[in-house]
């Protein structure tokens, strides 16, 4: 036992913790093996821990630099710290009396008799009679006239392996796993024959043996266990034994699993016939000549069976070598973890022991000239990132690679190997081509975010879940199984039919779609126990399989495919698309073997093609059951088919609008620019602007337009808002003059405030096209500070001062910045602009359009485009639209800022700025009573240019508890939800509601396309201007806002709407005394007719009456919920 | 109901029933006898109304007035919160188009009153939720006679005898409700010509003041006052300069000097700003990780707090 102790001690002070379900082998040398009570939790004091604590409090100045350089970021650093310390359980607690359990079940599992040996038929009834027990024999099932005989023997070793006795347990990943402890029952030699590696031979004995131990314990602790068979890595080669300990009462908190895991004994296999070029199952109708098909997998199954001590000796040496390498095996698992990239084959077969396994050897060995790819004196963060670095940027598919062995021949496939030489084990040989693709990406993606050294990407990394089908994938399809048999193939190797059938799919659409999707991840779902009475039961669930679009090219409409002087490569091609291929004559005088889809949009054409290429190659009975889920989000986008052709529309009316103020030449001044501000020009209304010349565009775009400077401007706010009346003018007559299709008209606006923009030119075109023309004069601002700074101001005037200088930075400043780069993006990401215009419409149906600006909104999207870590940039509605919930969900705006950079010329510095702004913020008002969120991109440091206006604290509290509502709904129905549950409006918060008489709240959707609307209107404006702009139930509730500003919440969408939200300001309701200046109608209060009346309080039916009859016919009813 | 409330006098107006809310509401305005700070000659015959309905116009006052005192006419003005104290047509409210722009040729010559209005663009006003009024009579006795009639009622306990909000007065204002949207769609295109009078018209006033003022600078410069001093006015002997040139003239010399230290600071001239630069930069990273420390610190306080881990 000496020579442990030095061992254990350094294994204890390490705070690494985790993994549960998905066993890992790695564990104590074997000379800890027979002691299993020193495995006792050990006083949970880590001097490891204290040590890093006492680098960053120790001495301030040197761990700063030392976390700079070794970390990401002194930020990350402390994350990171947290995340492993929250991470660890509670071993005393958990594990109470595991330790007493383990060394009883070592003691009765040494205590079982042996068996004599048997042959299949009678070891098979023997159990069944005397025990019940049906033995876990992997399919296909041993001959009954087999000549080997099963026997049972003393185990010659038995070792707990794996997470518990390496403290590795972590709260994080396994709290949705009981946590468990793996416990290896080693073989005796003597019950094993060399042989025994061929065809099954070795699973039968091992399953026999299992059952053995089942018998043997079934009795002894059934009472304090519940006992079930189970797949170790859903491998149905690998069946184990699972002991749940049943609840005790009160102490729910400290349940466990332990899994008995028979094994092999080391070396006793040779290691040259197991490689994963040989051939271990024999063809039974062998042709005895040709070469035998490899069995890559079999080989491996059976080899890893034999090889935990070896890699537990690995594991162990590495824990030794490097201070920092638990650390990362843990941010590993936590990593993976968030990944739902798991060992288990369902979970694509790279899990904890593989990650900690490769980076051990990887500390050793495996860079060029026999030099270590991780070097022992990185920290646990530079582990990490490295580890993504190797997997991200070798492709060990097309290249296997060989780790420290000589000329091992590898047969070529399109799954990953990782050929440990010294132990001749592919590490990898659990995943699949797919899993593989998805690991790779997943840890490009990481690498991409660790790099940025803008934002903090600890969450992305560690704490976002990555793996939400929803929101990872473009478009999920659900494919029955197969239940034709497949076609008896000359592939030996032992694969479940249900992962054949996976394979067959991956292939035939991997193939099929090309360069259409990114990734394809097909999904088996995963062996459950079963119990140890029963046989294995068979699965019969769909499997699921998951795309990630191109963009740009998964709506193509016709595929090119060989030329038709290629015979070969022709001749395959038709036989892969049968009918469909045909040879079409091009343009260049090429023919080319072609598919044509018939198909308009995205989803469709993507629909289309993936059933016919089911129906071909797996029959028409699969593919007419098969669904789509994903598709019914980008339904949901108003007008998604003709949204982007009315936008491009607008854009080429508003380039010739530009060219026509540009071609004008009696302007009094030279004009400087003209640019666009709205939502219609952007690509990001809800609506897009459909007009034509007969139906002109229903809301006037709107534009602004800079001279250049001059003196003859005179110097007063007021002065230049009438002179721009005269301007505007002028423009109007001259655009008239100019161009017969123009009509035009000035207006009035903001009639309450002298210093705002007063007025603007509408400029219609006989095309329909309308446009709505502001001037901006940049002396504006200086004039208005100067009113703000000038101490005679009144205090109205100043107010007023500040309101008209926030709306011309908006107006003026910002929103043309914005608008540009909204505009740009949505050429860069096509799908910026809908899943925009769905989070509009979700902000719309939940009636918070007043409270969340559309340019909020639009920051809000693309911060989810600019900055789309943990994901790649959404390249569907579907996934930009959850995920923009999700974030909105999880966004702290109390806290955390809103930063999106547009151009990516942010630097750390900026954002640390706006954290500062933030805090600033609310300290000076914690009540949060006038700036509530902080949006800032590169545009805007200052954060409120859209947002000081609102939302409130009330608005911004509702969209997060909506948002949240939204995105648990989204959660728990999983794949069966169904997108419009997410957009129904609920007025059952309000106070009251007002509901819109149906004749002005027409269904939405029409009113873009309908112009007669109004006819029965007398809407008295110039002849084809009617109805342009005229919106009365807009106007009403704006006029709704200015009379009861202190006094009630409005809440309600944009355009025509059906109902108005209201909620009494809580501060009004309660009786106060009676002063003339409460601004809101109130009565005497009730309850004090004795004494003299001095209190009064808010008089609502006399509000209700008030509005009820400023409405009119204009509303129908108002609903009061309480 | 009360019928006082601290010096005030509750007038519980009835509030017929209307399609949308069918209820019958009352509405409480209080009144008490005028008495502003500074005093005018109107107060003795004025009321101070406090809590009146958004949608009160003069004719519903008087209609009011009219209803408790027997007979309309004994009122001379309204004034409402918020409103410019200039004189109003005293016969109704008339703020549409035409008669807009004679009114504004009457003040031309006047050129004091500096806020020359653009075209109306509502049709009638409205007012914020519990806001005041004025109510001028042409004699203290009526007045007198509404706080007193509104006390007899009260006395009686006859709750249907105090006043309806509206009765009556039907035609003589402009319907509220979409009739009210339309209207104000339509008054906010005025015609180009009301426009272009309109603006001509003030910025008439608007450089004629502008002329004065710069008469009265240049006259102040060259005047010295009762004491003999001469007042020092912005813009020397050529004429005023605009306050801004000078505001921005002095900001680049600022920014000139600033380049300037700039320049040599940076060159690290001598070896202690070198030093200097070292320490400090070695400071703010420190700044920096105590702050970060502290941020995340708070974040996860928070985190763990909602059971976010």
């Amino acid at each position: 036992m000496s020579p442990a102790s030095p061992k254990r001690r350094k294994l204890d002070h390490k705070p690494v913790d985790k993994v549960p379900n998905d066993q890992d082998h790695d564990d104590e040398a074997s000379d800890n093996a027979s002691s299993i009570e020193e495995y006792a939790p050990v006083s949970k004091t880590r001097p490891a821990q204290a040590q890093s604590k006492s680098k960053h409090t120790g001495n301030d100045g040197e761990a700063a630099l030392y976390s700079g350089g070794l970390f990401k970021s002194s930020a990350f650093k402390f994350q990171v710290d947290y995340l492993l310390e929250d991470s660890r359980p509670n071993y005393e607690k958990v594990f109470a009396k595991a330790n007493e359990t383990l060394s009883k079940l070592k003691s009765l599992i040494e205590s079982i008799d042996s068996r004599k040996p048997l042959s299949v038929t009678e070891a098979t009834k023997s159990l069944q009679k005397l025990h019940k027990i049906t033995i876990p024999f992997p399919s296909p099932k041993p001959d009954k006239d087999a000549a080997y005989k099963f026997s049972y023997e003393k185990p010659s070793n038995i070792n707990v392996v794996g997470s518990y006795p390496l403290r590795t347990i972590s709260k994080v990943v396994d709290a949705e796993y009981l946590p468990s402890i793996d416990m290896v029952v080693i073989m005796p030699a003597s019950i094993l024959q060399e042989k025994d590696y061929l065809n099954y031979r070795y699973f039968y004995k091992r399953a026999y043996y299992l059952a053995c131990i089942a018998a043997g314990l079934l009795e002894a602790i059934q009472d304090e266990f519940i006992i079930k068979f189970r797949y170790l890595n859903d491998n149905d080669l690998h069946p184990i034994l699972c002991l749940t300990s049943k609840p005790a009462e009160g102490k729910a908190h400290s349940r466990y699993e332990i899994n008995i895991i028979p094994a092999a004994p080391a070396n006793f296999f040779s290691k040259s016939k197991l490689l994963p070029s040989k051939n271990s199952v024999r063809p039974k109708d062998g042709a005895e000549d040709a070469p035998l098909p490899a069995t890559p997998f079999y080989n491996s199954s059976l080899f890893s069976d034999a090889n935990y001590e070896p890699y537990l000796q690995v594991l162990h040496s590495a824990t030794k070598q490097s201070e920092a390498f638990r650390d990362a095996v843990v941010l590993g698992r936590i990593w993976l973890h968030k990944r739902n990239l798991g060992g288990s084959l369902s979970r694509g077969g790279f899990g904890n022991f593989e990650w900690a396994s490769l980076m051990a050897l990887l500390l050793k060995g495996g860079g060029p000239k026999g030099h270590s790819v991780l070097s022992p004196g990185y920290s646990s963060y530079q582990m990490f990132k490295a580890m993504l670095q190797f997997i991200a940027t070798g492709d060990m598919a097309n290249k296997p690679f060989m780790y420290d062995c000589g000329d091992v021949n590898i047969s070529k496939s399109d799954a990953p190997v990782f050929f440990d030489g010294p132990r001749g084990h592919n590490l990898l040989y659990k995943m699949t081509a797919w899993s593989y693709a998805l690991l790779r990406d997943e840890a490009q993606i990481s690498l991409e975010m660790l790099s940025n050294e803008t934002f903090d990407q600890f969450e992305a990394t560690f704490v976002l879940n990555v793996s939400e089908s929803l929101q990872r994938y473009d478009c999920v399809l659900r494919v029955p199984m197969s239940k034709r048999t497949p076609a008896s193939s000359t592939d030996c190797d032992h694969f479940s039919p249900t992962a054949m059938h996976a394979r067959r799919i991956f292939s035939v659409l991997s193939e099929g779609l090309m360069d259409r999707v990114k990734l394809i991840q097909v999904a088996t779902s995963a062996p459950r126990k079963w119990s140890t009475k029963s046989s294995v039961p068979t699965l019969e669930e769909p499997i699921l399989v998951s795309f990630v679009f191109d963009p740009a090219t998964v709506d193509r409409a016709v595929d090119h495919g060989p030329s038709a002087d290629e015979k070969s490569k022709a001749a395959k091609f038709q036989k892969f698309w049968g009918d469909k291929a045909e040879l079409r004559r091009f343009k260049d005088g090429s023919i080319l073997e072609t598919l044509v889809w018939n198909s308009r949009t995205t989803y469709s054409i993507f629909n289309e093609i993936v059933t016919y290429l089911i129906s071909r190659h797996f029959g028409s009975e699969i593919s007419e059951e098969m669904i789509f889920i994903g598709d019914s989000f980008s339904k949901l986008v108003p007008f998604s088919d003709s949204g982007s052709k009315a936008f491009d529309n607008l854009k080429q009316a508003y380039l010739s609008f530009e060219k026509d103020i540009r071609d004008l030449e009696g302007l009094p001044l030279q004009l400087r620019q003209l640019s666009a501000i709205d939502p219609q020009l952007r690509g990001s209304s809800t609506l897009p602007p459909i007009f034509g010349s007969s139906t002109p565009l229903k809301t006037p775009a709107n534009v602004l337009i800079q001279f250049e400077g001059s003196g003859r401007w005179p110097d007063d706010v007021v002065a230049i808002q009438r002179t721009k009346i005269a301007f505007l003018l002028k423009i109007g007559a001259q655009l008239q003059e100019a161009n017969d299709a123009i009509d035009t008209r000035v207006g009035l606006e903001n009639e309450e405030s002298k210093f705002q923009n007063c007025a603007f030119l509408d400029v219609r075109y006989d095309s329909g096209a309308i446009f709505r023309l502001r001037i901006h004069h940049d002396r504006e601002q200086t004039l208005l500070e100067h009113i703000l700074k000038d101490k005679y101001t009144d205090s109205r005037t100043r107010e007023d001062a500040i309101l008209a200088l926030s709306s011309y930075k908006r107006t003026f400043i910002q929103l043309p910045l914005l608008t540009q780069s909204i505009s740009t993006h949505c050429t860069r990401f096509p799908l910026l602009s809908p899943t925009i215009r769905l989070v509009k419409l979700w902000f719309d149906h939940h009636m918070l359009s007043a409270h969340i600006n559309d340019e909020l909104i639009e920051l809000i999207v693309s911060r989810m485009f600019m900055l789309p870590y943990p994901w790649r940039v959404p390249s569907s509605v579907m996934a930009g639209f959850l995920r923009t919930l999700m974030f909105i969900e999880r966004w702290d705006w109390r806290h955390q800022p809103l930063v999106v950079d547009f151009t990516g010329t942010m630097t750390n510095k900026d954002v640390a700025s706006a954290n500062t702004r933030l805090e600033a913020w609310r300290k000076l008002d914690p009540g949060m009573n006038r700036t509530v969120v902080f949006a800032a991109s590169n545009h805007d440091v200052t954060g409120v240019a859209f947002t000081d206006q609102g939302p409130s604290k009330v608005g911004a509290s509702r969209m997060t508890s909506l948002a949240s509502s939204a995105y648990r709904l989204a959660k728990d129905k999983g794949l069966s939800l169904d997108p419009r549950s997410l957009f129904v409006t609920s007025t059952s918060d309000y106070d009251f509601v007002i509901q819109v008489s149906p004749k002005f709240s027409a269904d939405r959707k029409k009113q873009a396309a309908s112009t007669g609307k109004y006819k029965n209107l007398v809407v008295q404006s110039e002849g084809s201007f009617e109805g342009v702009g005229y919106d009365p139930t807009q106007a009403f509730i704006s006029e709704l806002k200015g009379a009861y500003t202190s006094s009630v919440v409005f809440f309600h969408g944009a355009g025509a709407v059906l109902h108005i939200g209201g909620l009494w300001n809580p501060q009004t309701v309660s009786a106060r005394p009676f002063k003339i200046n409460l601004a809101y109608a109130t009565k005497v209060s009730d309850g004090q007719e004795e004494a003299e009346p001095e209190n009064v309080e808010i008089d609502k039916s006399a509000i209700l009456s008030e509005i009820a009859r400023l409405g009119g016919e204009l509303i129908s009813k108002i609903e009061v919920n309480r | 109901m009360a019928p006082t409330i601290k010096s005030y006098t509750v007038l519980p107006l009835n509030i017929p029933r209307t399609p949308a809310f069918p209820k019958t509401t009352t509405h409480a305005i209080y009144l008490q006898p005028h008495a502003p700070k500074i005093l005018t000659e109107e107060d003795s015959r004025s009321l101070f109304l406090v809590n009146i309905p958004i949608d009160s116009t003069p004719a519903h006052i008087r209609g009011i007035i009219g209803d408790l005192l027997g007979a309309a006419g004994r009122v001379e003005d309204v004034h409402f919160e918020g409103e410019k104290r200039k004189p109003i047509p005293s016969t109704d409210v008339v703020a549409v188009g035409s008669s807009n722009k004679k009114r504004k040729r009457g003040h031309e010559d006047s050129s004091i009153e500096f806020d020359e209005a653009l075209p109306e663009v509502w049709d009638r006003p409205l007012h914020r939720s519990g806001s005041t009024a004025i109510v001028v009579f042409v004699d203290a006795k009526s007045a007198e006679a509404v706080l007193k009639a509104i006390r007899k009622i009260h006395k009686s306990g006859k709750t249907n005898k105090f006043p309806t909000w509206g009765a009556g007065i039907e035609s003589k204002v402009p319907q509220l409700g979409s009739s009210r949207y339309i209207n104000h769609h339509e008054l906010r295109f005025p015609d180009v010509h009301t426009l272009q009078m309109n603006v001509d018209a003030y910025m008439t006033v608007f450089n004629s003041k502008e002329e004065q003022k710069k008469r009265e600078d240049a006259r102040k410069r060259n005047m010295p006052d009762e004491d003999g001093f001469v007042t020092v006015t912005r813009g020397g002997r050529t004429g005023p300069a605009r306050r801004e040139d000078v505001e921005e003239k002095r900001i680049e010399m600022e920014a000139r000097e600033e380049k300037k230290r700039k320049e040599l600071e940076g060159k690290g001239f001598y070896r202690f700003q070198v030093r200097e630069k070292r320490k400090q930069e070695q400071g703010e990273l420190i700044k920096q990780f105590e702050e970060d420390k502290r941020r995340i610190e708070k974040l996860r306080e928070i985190r763990g707090r909602k059971g976010k881990v």
